[in-house]
């Protein structure tokens, strides 16, 4: 299948891939094999022993009761605890062993996926959602950690019972075996069907549930907006409708367990009743003794347990299979962007960039940048302007290596990118995007992300050059303050000159400002444009802006249109050839904002921090 | 599983209190089976049927042994097997029934009570919202209702069914030999302090296990969403490193619940073998004496695991139990939380409003200790568009949700057409308001469903008008399926400017004559910027206008400049009488006016 695709596969390729899935699952076991050896070894000993509890209460009633002989009595009776004893120690151990192991593969998975999905580049996360990644990462990983920590060996310990109860009573007596035995290919067949039936139901009752999530999600984040027009009962009701669509497939899966389940409790009773009829009369016919009887009665109802989770366990491999299938999607998608072979050191320089015919486009078919020729010497500071969509910030993206080039080269310092190690590469880049992401750290952390070493002398100064020191030292708990998803909320404008911070910290050779000042107002702006002004002065800087105030610190301005180059020169030079650029300057560029989208206030909402207390 | 991670793993109380309070709560909850009792009464009534055919198969064995084989009764013996199967049928058939009343009931609640949440929570006020994280609403209303879902329907069943099985296991036993079943519970003391033990253990573990996968999942949902930033930061390492310390404490926590089950239920297991062995022992001797007959030994030996089982799986349910109280505590604390702004007892209709209003010595903060608005007076005649112009945290957005009466001030009055607003009902006030939202929030539905937001019932022309007044028509003309195009979560396939758009035509459509407009500050593109203004300049002709502007073209629009510092109006007038003051007005303009000149 393709890698690259995780959603779910039809039918027939999971027929396909079947029990190559098994197989490579079971291959995750290998580091694990002692322990699931042994556990199964300890599973079988135990079961050894549960079986010959019942034997040895036929043996009470044969041999103690009937005779009425106390002294055998007594002698059985330790004989029995000994067993007990002993099962107790082997099954205390198969727990603690199978139970340590099932944790340890669990553990093995998530490592191995987590460390996996993050080797991943951007065109993967480009394709894949995080919501969809997480319920890989989540919901198929807890199924296959099922398959592999439990199933196995509780498959292979109740095929043992099985095997040992019908060996045992074949071998006590055959005939009454076999009427007792009659249940065991219906209990199975129901047992298995029911999983198969039921699972379809379950997925579109969690299908279903995800719709009440997304209305809930909705309506909680957009309330102002319903509030505002008065929506309420009609957003009420759509909820209450979704509920009930969750309500209508459980009840399906009531229904179906309602089907099912009792006729399986109820197989083992015609058991019963026949070992009552046929095994009472060789009893009394003297066929078979009276314990026999009675180890009967209590064997059977030792395997119906197993019998009906051996069910359950064919039946749920499917969904096992379709979750491996899902998370070896993951595993199998190679890492796009890594050091070549060969990979060089970053030579020493000022940032010289060149961009050399070069196309690239998300989707191949649909090249979003052309033929792209661009030299940007060491040390200077050019402004990259253009519309949406016009191929900024894509441009500006290849120089990280975020992408690789379809045509042409990108080169750093004279050397093609896709030849140097990418650690230094990107170590010598700092980018700031416009929509910035902090993490749930502390303002030092996120500011110290990329050099966690630093000192908070370090932090602080890049703080203070990114015009951020003011509001961080008006938090509460300064620069200790959490922010990010759990943390205080910041607005985009303190966001931005924090992501600002995070990369004058780096001390980077190559800067990038992708419309990193979109949400400041003009006098912030103008305060950070200082500050930039000085932290350009020993780098090569890449700017994007909307701004003219901003681009007017560039020493040079590269017009992209349609993904091509429409025209490239300092500002004087532009007003006189440009047409395009004149039309920018004239009608579009001008700041049309002018008073504070952000001050340097932290407004605190009441009760933000409070707990999601119990 | 893959929701955010706010309140999954929040810490549950444990202790006396918390369960005098969880049997409250579950008294609560039993309000909500009461339309639904007959269907309840009759899942229980079927639930002492099964319960009465499962304990009666040792009755019969023990008579099958006693009756029929040692006194060589064949007739009878097929007459017991009979029997078995006609309890089993019996059983069968009430055991359907037992199954899909109590999933029906436990559902029904369920569902009932989410729906009531939702409803609840939607008649909060704004500042409720505004007080709460949406990670931890949203978690109220999924996660919780979930872990509930295991009470109900797991964890309430099982308890009551194990109960009943032990109470009449343990009649059954004294009924058929009083001594022999005292001397077999022996073992019971023994068992029930080993319960108990193993009952707090694993509830901590388990607790611990919840919290620390709570935190994994948590930090690999924000490592996914932070991807971009992690790879060109170069921290991969450091975060991998990171997962696999907290897979590490996960794997840990686990650990103690594969230690603490390790043990118990083996020693649950010996025990019973253990009670086997008191009944051989005593029974044997009883059986000798010749004052016991056989088939009580194995009845015995029968009843024995109805006995054992329950109080292993009453252990299990205990952890459902907590989960799901502590949901049920986190429920229950929203529906009891009040709306703070409802209509007043003699709250009139507002009739049709010309759009005058007035603030008149208006004080209000979030917190009453702190004021944010401190005497606001403001006069604003219908027509006119007021632009309100301040840095953060000066008032601006207070008071257009005054306005809107997402609060109340805490002195002072509002007036709309000289109604004072706390005096008309919500409904009334607000059908006459649009209120559009800096972020372009979209529904999940198409673009027709959200310009239509307001009024869904307007008819498709209506849709379309509006989106020809505000310039929208041009974009929604050119993707797939024109106005029937749906819109992905949150809008993510339309760009910022044209959710914009798509609000203000949202706002248009229900035509109001006051309207409040929050100014979004993030950047667009140059032609879009020029659309938003061609469309502001259509939306707010002809109507009251609150604007929290950004743009200089609105502001320089503007019948009225509002200047606000702290809380208070400090200048107000149009815009060149405002340059003529030569105030703090002047001073912002000079600073915009020196980023331009640049």
């Amino acid at each position: 299948m393709d890698p690259t695709n995780l959603e779910l596969t039809s039918g027939a390729e999971q027929r396909n891939v079947f029990w190559p899935t098994i197989r490579r699952a079971v291959s995750l076991m290998r580091a694990h094999r002692v322990a699931l050896w042994s556990s199964i070894g300890l599973a079988i000993g135990a079961q050894v022993f549960t079986i010959a509890i019942p034997w040895a209460t036929g043996r009470v009633v044969d041999e103690a009761m009937q005779p009425r002989d106390l002294g055998q009595l007594r002698y059985l009776i330790i004989l029995i605890l000994c067993l007990a004893a002993a099962r107790f120690t082997v099954m205390y151990l198969r727990r603690l062993i199978a139970g340590t192991m099932a944790i340890n593969i669990e553990q093995d998975l998530r490592n191995l996926l987590y460390h996996h999905l993050l080797s991943l580049s951007f065109p993967f996360f480009d394709r894949n959602q995080t919501g969809q990644l997480m319920s890989r990462a989540t919901v198929d990983l807890s199924a296959l950690r099922l398959f592999l920590g439990y199933g196995l060996l509780f498959f292979t310990q109740h095929i043992v019972t099985v095997v040992a109860v019908m060996t045992v009573l074949l071998w006590m007596n055959p005939l009454v075996a076999l009427l007792v035995l009659v249940i065991v290919p219906p209990l199975v067949v129901l047992a298995v069907r029911y999983s198969r039936v039921s699972q379809p139901v379950v997925t579109e009752s969690q299908q279903a549930l995800a719709q009440v999530t997304t209305q809930a999600e909705e309506s909680v984040v957009g309330i102002r907006v319903i509030k505002a027009f008065g929506q309420e009962d009609r957003e009420v009701q759509r909820f209450r409708d979704r509920s009930n669509d969750v309500f209508d497939w459980n009840i399906t899966a009531t229904r179906l367990r309602a089907r099912y389940v009792p006729v399986m409790d109820f197989l083992p009773t015609i058991s019963l009743a026949l070992l009552i009829i046929i095994g009472g009369w060789q009893v009394i016919d003297g066929g078979m003794s009276l314990g026999d009887f009675v180890t009967y009665g209590l064997l059977v109802a030792l395997i119906v347990m197993p019998l009906r989770m051996l069910g359950m366990w064919i039946g749920e491999t499917q969904r096992f299979v379709a979750s491996a299938i899902r998370i070896f999607a993951i595993l199998d998608s190679a890492p796009e962007i890594v050091d070549a072979p060969a990979a060089v050191a970053l030579p020493a320089g000022g940032g010289a960039i060149g961009f050399h015919d070069v196309t690239f486009g998300y989707d191949p078919g649909r090249p979003i940048v052309r033929g792209i020729d661009l030299e940007i010497a060491a040390g200077s500071t050019v402004a990259i302007i253009g519309r949406t969509g016009s191929g900024k910030t894509t441009l500006t993206q290849l120089v990280p290596r975020f992408y690789d080039v379809q045509q042409g080269s990108v080169t750093v310092e004279g050397v093609d990118i896709r030849r140097l190690r990418l650690d230094e590469l990107r170590g010598a880049i700092g980018t700031v995007a416009e929509d910035t992401y902090l993490f749930s750290a502390s303002i030092r952390d996120n500011i110290a992300f990329g050099r966690p070493d630093a000192s908070p002398a370090d932090v602080r100064r890049a703080a203070e050059r990114a015009q951020a020191a003011g509001f961080i030292e008006e938090l509460p708990d300064g620069y200790e303050t959490l922010v990010g998803e759990r943390g205080l909320t910041l607005s985009g404008g303190q966001r931005q000159r924090l992501a600002i911070a995070r990369a004058l910290i780096l001390d980077p050779r190559i800067l990038i400002l992708d419309d990193a000042t979109a949400s400041v107002d003009a006098s912030t702006e103008s305060r950070i444009r200082r500050a930039l002004e000085e932290v350009m002065q020993h780098r090569t800087t890449l700017i994007i802006a909307h701004r003219l105030s901003t681009i007017a610190l560039a020493d040079r301005i590269v017009v992209i249109d349609d993904g091509r180059i429409a025209a490239d020169g300092t500002h004087d030079e532009l007003i006189g050839t440009s047409d395009v650029y004149r039309e920018i300057h004239d009608h579009g560029l001008v700041d049309r904002r002018f008073v504070d989208a952000d001050g340097d206030h932290v407004v605190i909402p009441a009760g933000q921090d409070r707990e999601d207390g119990a | 599983m893959s929701r955010g991670p706010i309140g999954v793993g929040g810490p549950i109380v444990s202790g006396k209190g918390l369960r005098r309070r969880g049997l409250a709560r579950i008294r609560r909850l039993a309000v909500y089976a009461g339309p639904y009792r007959w269907r309840l009464i009759g899942a229980i009534a079927a639930m002492f049927g099964v319960l009465g055919c499962t304990l009666s198969l040792p009755l019969l064995m023990k008579s099958a042994i006693d009756s029929a084989i040692i006194p060589r009764d064949t007739h009878l013996l097929v007459i017991i097997g009979g029997i078995v199967i006609a309890v089993g049928v019996v059983g069968l058939f009430l055991s359907r029934a037992e199954t899909y009343l109590t999933g029906w009931v436990g559902e029904r609640i369920l569902t009932d009570l989410r729906g009531d949440l939702f409803a609840h929570m939607q008649s909060l006020s704004m500042s409720y919202f505004e007080r709460q994280r949406t990670g931890i609403l949203i978690s109220r209303l999924t996660n919780d209702v979930e872990a509930l879902q295991q009470l109900v329907t797991d964890g309430l069943t099982s308890t009551v069914r194990n109960v009943l099985t032990l109470v009449v296991a343990g009649t059954i036993l004294m009924f058929l030999d009083f001594r022999l079943a005292l001397a077999t519970l022996v073992v019971f003391p023994l068992m029930a302090a080993m319960t108990y033990f193993f009952r707090g253990q694993s509830a901590r573990a388990y607790r611990l296990m919840r919290s620390r996968l709570a935190l994994v999942t948590a930090a690999l949902q924000e490592d996914l969403n932070g991807i971009r930033v992690i790879q060109a930061y170069r921290r991969e390492q450091r975060s991998r490193a990171a997962l696999a310390d907290l897979n590490q404490s996960y794997r840990d926590a686990n650990k103690t619940t594969v230690t603490s089950s390790g043990w118990y239920f083996p020693s649950v297991e010996f025990l019973a073998a253990v009670a086997t062995c008191v009944v051989f022992g005593y029974g044997g001797s009883l059986f000798v004496d010749g004052s016991i007959e056989i088939g009580v030994l194995v009845a015995f030996i029968g009843y024995l695991a109805s006995f054992f089982d329950p109080v292993q799986q009453l252990s299990q349910v205990y952890n459902t139990f907590l989960a799901g109280t502590a949901a049920l505590d986190k429920i229950f604390d929203v529906m009891d939380d009040a709306p703070t702004l409802v209509d007043a007892p003699a709250a009139a209709a507002l009739p049709a409003i010309t759009g005058a209003v007035r603030f008149e010595h208006v004080r209000f903060g979030y917190n009453p200790e702190r004021p944010v608005i401190t005497d606001l007076d403001l006069d604003v005649r219908a027509g006119q568009t007021v632009a309100l112009v301040g840095h953060t945290g000066a008032g601006k957005s207070t008071i257009i949700k005054l306005l809107a009466r997402f609060y109340d001030p805490q002195a002072g009055r509002i007036l709309i057409d000289g109604h004072d607003v706390r005096g008309v009902t919500v409904e009334s006030l607000r059908d006459q308001i649009a209120i559009v939202p800096q972020e372009g929030f979209l529904f999940n539905g198409t673009i027709r469903d959200n310009i239509a937001f307001g009024d869904p019932e307007a008819s498709f022309d209506r849709v379309e008008a509006a989106a020809r007044e505000v310039g929208a028509d041009r974009f929604i003309a050119e993707l797939p399926d024109g106005y029937e195009t749906r819109v992905q979560e949150r809008g993510g396939r339309l760009s910022i400017g044209q959710r914009q758009l798509i609000a203000f035509a949202r706002a248009l459509l229900v035509d109001p004559r006051l309207l409040i407009l929050d100014e979004a500050t993030s950047s667009v593109d140059i032609q879009t910027e020029a659309h938003i203004e061609e469309a502001l300049q259509r939306l707010l002709a002809d109507r009251t206008a609150f604007v929290v502007a950004h743009r200089l073209s609105t502001i320089r629009n503007a019948d009225l400049i509002v200047v606000l510092e702290h809380g208070a109006v400090v200048e107000a007038g149009s815009h060149d009488e405002l340059l003529a003051l030569d105030g703090r007005y002047r001073g912002l303009y000079g600073d915009w006016a020196e980023a331009v000149a640049r």
